[in-house]
């Protein structure tokens, strides 16, 4: 129960609200200067996106915008094929997020509600699995996707998101799963429910909120990731948004135009995600706070 | 309430059945993809197979006129694959190693593709060398460069350019300046423009630290010779030595003429006071006209670094680009037909005249009087020189350029501690020499 309200985002959206409404002058003062200096990286690049190229080399990145072009998106969306990795990115994280999730609320509803030997230990290893730094592991995840043969495949690195999402996802919803009244599951079983059937009806739903929290999280995670899909990728085609985006500033070094151009286009999804989820996120951040 | 958690519901079950449609669509994209490059290449295809060329050539010019090299191309079906220089460098081993790699690869001339060479990752290409093969016309120094020490030419050479001090023509007229014909003239003239406020080198060493290896090649070059330059670079000479004590010597006179801000300038960044007037020379490889506005690329001119002693042969770095193939090609045959395709004089042609920055042909066959009155003097530079190196990495290697990446930038901000420096340069060399 205690988790329940714990999570909800609903809460924790009431309780912000409830704060004083009116903040001194101090305040003000203080964090205004502050907003402006955080918000500044972001209206350099969103400045430098709309000025052209000539504009630029001519008087310096830092000058005032003195032109207004598009043709930085253009070359990104054309050149850079911003929009072919925006596609494979979203491919990568919907089907990783659908996989993780589904997959660890599967082993998490396992883990926590039968009686599995070692449960302890399995889940530990899981979890120690992501405790360990992924560059130590990039070499052995090139040379086994490449023995493998889906070396260089979407599929590839989908698997290697999968695979080291798991761990962490699985612990979390564990610490969640456990939480639910035994009284609830007991109540299924007498009605005559059977496992599959108690997960797809009466857990899954009940772990919504930290599914959800999950998703926003994981979602950010697969999005932004560079390292594993420069690891097991190198087919310019299949590139997701991070390593295109790697690929336009190399090739647009002194294009800032084309490059701040792409690094807006590539930013706008992780931005709807977050708007769209913007409690989950807050809650994401609790997940596991109070147990 | 109600209504946005329903829409919200709905939002996450769009986006779910998205997803599931990926899953579809990805799973077969992927394994398609795959069985196409993994099993149909090798066994079945044989020497028909189609290839994929690695490219470095990541800036929109080069990359365009690559592409429209390739598309004449009438041999097996070829993809281009561009990946930006710094991931390329980094990922090239991975390339060569892997068990179905790219065809053919971009890349340098020289000491690196020999140590790729020497490693059996490259594909022989004598055959191109020989009779009327696609470089048989061309000059020893190139044959020279592409090939291994045991005989073997595995590098095919197209394209060049070179090296000299940049500067924006008008602005030398109406600072009343002309280009210096020697040693003493260029350090004179640097102290005039400082005097007038004007910053006299700009060099961007910031993300670029290598920038800072053309001036002690230079330097080294027109003190000590290429001779002594080659052997220092391949570890028979010491750094700590009396020869490149002098080279530092006279790089510690340029020091103050250089645009302090440029140490946190990438080589691209420093091109913008020279484009601005407040900087007044560059010293730069041609291709850097690509980062130059297009309003002011006929403006730019060049001269050579002046001469300091003129008992010694006259060297230049004209670094050299072309292709290899990696040795564990699919099909062999067709990487050759390919590369002779790349070298051939209509492709040279092609590529120079597309790919924007000052490049010269490797092929003597290509017309080069319709090239621009800069790359005319730019291939005169050469043909008046007594020798070509490339440049330090090139020379060297990679892990060698580390080294002088961390000497030479800390010699920047700190030219009194040049013989501290130049010990723990040399330290640093030998541990590279040996590994």
């Amino acid at each position: 129960m205690t988790t329940e309200t714990a999570v909800d985002p609903g809460t924790v959206r009431r309780s912000a609200n409830v704060g004083p409404r009116r903040r001194g002058w101090i305040f003000h003062a203080c964090m205004a200067p502050l907003t402006l200096l955080w918000v500044a990286p972001m209206v350099f690049v969103l400045a430098v996106a709309f000025r052209s190229f000539d504009d630029i080399a001519a008087r310096g990145l830092g000058a005032l915008p003195a032109s207004f072009s598009l043709d930085g998106f253009s070359t990104a969306l054309s050149e850079g094929a911003i929009g072919r990795a925006l596609a494979n990115s979203a491919v990568v994280t919907v089907i990783g997020v659908v996989a993780t999730l589904f997959l660890a609320s599967l082993a998490a509803f396992a883990l926590s509600r039968h009686a599995i030997p070692f449960s302890r230990t399995i889940l530990l290893t899981m979890l120690a699995g992501n405790l360990l730094p992924p560059q130590i592991l990039l070499i052995p995840v090139s040379s086994i996707t490449q023995s493998l043969g889906i070396y260089d495949s979407l599929f590839a690195l989908i698997v290697v998101q999968v695979g080291f999402g798991l761990g962490f996802y699985t612990f979390v919803l564990h610490g969640f799963m456990r939480s639910i009244p035994n009284e609830v599951l007991e109540a299924a079983v007498v009605d005559g429910a059977g496992s599959a059937r108690i997960y797809a009806r009466i857990v899954l739903p009940l772990c919504r909120p930290a599914l959800a929290a999950l998703a926003a999280l994981a979602t950010t995670w697969i999005f932004n990731d560079l390292i594993w899909a420069l690891t097991v990728l190198r087919t310019e085609t299949k590139f997701p948004i991070t390593v295109a985006l790697l690929n336009l500033q190399g090739g647009f070094v002194s294009n800032w135009n084309v490059v701040a151009s792409g690094a807006v286009l590539a930013a706008i999804p992780t931005a709807v995600v977050f708007f769209a989820f913007q409690k989950h996120f807050v809650s994401g951040l609790l997940v596991g706070a109070n147990k | 309430m109600s209504t946005t958690d329903l829409s919200r519901r709905r939002f996450l079950a769009g986006s779910a059945a998205i997803g599931l449609s990926g899953a579809l669509g990805g799973c077969v994209g992927s394994g398609g993809s795959n069985d196409g490059g993994g099993g149909g290449g090798g066994e079945s295809a044989g020497s028909s197979g189609p290839l994929t060329l690695q490219s470095s050539a990541a800036d929109p010019q080069p990359k365009a006129a690559l592409k429209a090299v390739v598309d004449t191309f009438d041999g097996p079906e070829t993809t281009i694959n561009t990946v930006a220089v710094e991931n390329f460098r980094a990922q090239l081993p991975t390339y060569l190693t892997s068990e179905n790699p790219p065809d053919v690869l971009t890349w340098y001339a020289g000491s690196v593709a020999r140590d790729y060479a020497s490693e059996g990752l490259l594909l022989d290409v004598s055959e191109l060398w020989e009779g009327d093969g696609a470089c048989a016309g061309f000059s020893d120094a190139l044959r020279e460069l592409s090939t291994t020490e045991d005989g073997t030419q595995i590098f095919v050479p197209t394209h060049y350019y070179w090296w000299g001090v940049f500067h924006r023509r008008s602005a030398f007229d109406q600072w009343g300046i002309q280009a210096p014909e020697t040693w003493d003239d260029f350090l004179a003239l640097c102290e005039t423009l400082l005097g007038q406020g004007i910053t006299p080198l700009t060099m961007g060493t910031g993300s670029t630290p290598w920038m800072s290896s053309g001036w002690f090649d230079y330097l080294n070059l027109r003190i000590n010779g290429p001779e002594f330059h080659l052997a220092l670079l391949s570890g028979e000479h010491s750094f700590d030595s009396a020869e490149v004590r002098a080279v530092m010597d006279e790089y510690a006179k340029l020091i103050p003429f250089i645009d302090p801000n440029g140490r946190s300038y990438s080589w691209q960044e420093a091109v913008t006071p020279l484009v601005q007037n407040k900087a007044a020379m560059y010293l730069v490889g041609a291709f850097f006209t690509e980062s130059v506005p297009s309003d002011v690329v006929d403006d730019i001119d060049f001269f050579r670094v002046p001469i300091i002693d003129d008992s010694l042969p006259l060297a230049e770095e004209a670094p050299t680009d072309g292709y290899f193939a990696a040795s564990r090609t699919d099909n062999p045959a067709g990487a050759k037909e390919l590369m002779s395709h790349l070298a051939a004089p209509e492709s040279q042609e092609v590529y120079v005249a597309k790919a924007g920055g000052a490049f010269l042909p490797t092929s003597t066959d290509v017309d080069t009087s319709g090239f621009s009155p800069m790359i005319q003097k730019g291939i005169t530079l050469l043909e008046e020189s007594d020798q070509l190196t490339q440049f330090f990495n090139r020379d060297s290697s990679d892990e060698l350029q580390t080294t002088a990446d961390t000497a030479l930038t800390r010699f920047l901000d700190q030219p009194d501690q040049v013989d501290d420096i130049l010990a723990q340069w040399q330290q640093a060399a030998e541990q590279v020499f040996q590994g």
